[in-house]
């Protein structure tokens, strides 16, 4: 396959390429730089994936050697944080043997049409209230577990379109998957997600009723 | 059949739009495709509900406080990376591809 050429532009959009023209060019020592920049990312993204700070803390560090290795291939084709994402998932893939993951199994749109569940006939009251006075420390465990309870192959969209901030399409490339796709499995993994959380979601609207 | 003639409680229809729901969040609908939904949620008490649970849910996930990196995982990095800069080690595992 032959690689598409990069415009000028591509590269002044990425906040990181003048660090990496540095490094490439023999400046080693500022790679540090790049992982100070990303370390608390990637180890966050790692927990979310993995579930184990001890199997974030290794995939992190995998991740960062390769890229010191392969850092001179980058060719500005993505922004570097989108292929830093895609070695981080490529080593997530690799481990996975290791850890202990969700069992995979297709969620169907079917499985959360809503039913018999109560429904507020308005927006409840908790859903104008801001964001700080709702997710305390035992919400925020429940969301994570939430995430690391979801299939396999939903858990990475979820994570880098809901808690990392990529775009589908830069989901969908860092992920080898089609946009559409992203979509299809985001949606049924917040549906998840929502599921799990429902009786803090009942909770609420009672206790604003 | 326009939009307006639409059986609202048809359970088809409101399947239909139950599973765009994200995609309206995230605004990734056309202009006519947002119009139906938004139609649709005016009429249907579970849609709206689950909308705005749903909405929720992406807020909480947007708001996750993120963990401090431990310490001994910075201290481990700088020497791996440091054997590598002297040209010592070797990186086995997953390249970009
Ligand atoms: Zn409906």
């Amino acid at each position: 396959m032959s690689k598409p050429r990069v415009s000028k532009q591509q590269r002044t959009n990425d906040r990181d390429a003048s660090l990496i023209e540095a490094i490439n060019a023999g400046e080693t020592d500022r790679f540090y730089e790049l992982v100070q920049r990303y370390q608390q990312a990637l180890f966050n993204f790692g927990l979310r994936i993995c579930g184990q700070a001890a199997d974030a803390e290794d995939m992190v560090q995998d991740t960062f050697l390769n890229v010191f290795k392969y850092l001179g291939t980058f060719r500005f084709e993505s922004q570097f944080k989108n292929w830093l994402y895609r070695i981080a998932m490529s080593v997530c893939i690799k481990r996975r043997r290791r850890s202990k993951f969700a069992p995979e199994r297709e969620l169907s749109l079917d499985e959360f049409l809503p039913g018999d569940e109560q429904i507020a006939a308005e927006t409840p009251a908790w859903a104008r209230e801001p964001l700080d006075r709702l997710l305390d420390e035992e919400l925020a465990r429940r969301i994570e577990d939430a995430i690391l309870a979801l299939p396999e192959s939903y858990r990475p969209v979820l994570v880098l379109r809901d808690l990392e901030g990529f775009s589908t399409e830069e989901t969908a490339q860092i992920l080898n998957l089609t946009s559409g796709n992203v979509k299809v499995r985001l949606h049924r993994a917040r549906l998840f997600v929502r599921e799990q959380l429902k009786e803090y979601f009942n909770h609420e609207h009672r206790r604003s009723a | 059949m326009s939009i307006a003639d639409r059986p609202e409680h048809d359970p088809a229809h409101c399947r239909e739009m139950f599973a765009h729901l994200s995609e309206y969040l995230d605004r990734e609908l056309d202009e006519t495709a947002c119009r139906e939904i938004e139609q649709h949620l005016r009429h249907c008490d579970a849609c709206r509900a689950c909308c705005a649970t749903l909405a929720r849910t992406v807020a909480l996930c947007r708001g996750m406080p993120a963990h401090a990196v431990p310490e001994t995982m910075s201290t481990r990095l700088r020497e791996a990376i440091e054997k590598l800069r002297s040209g010592d080690g070797t990186v086995s595992g997953a390249g970009p591809d």
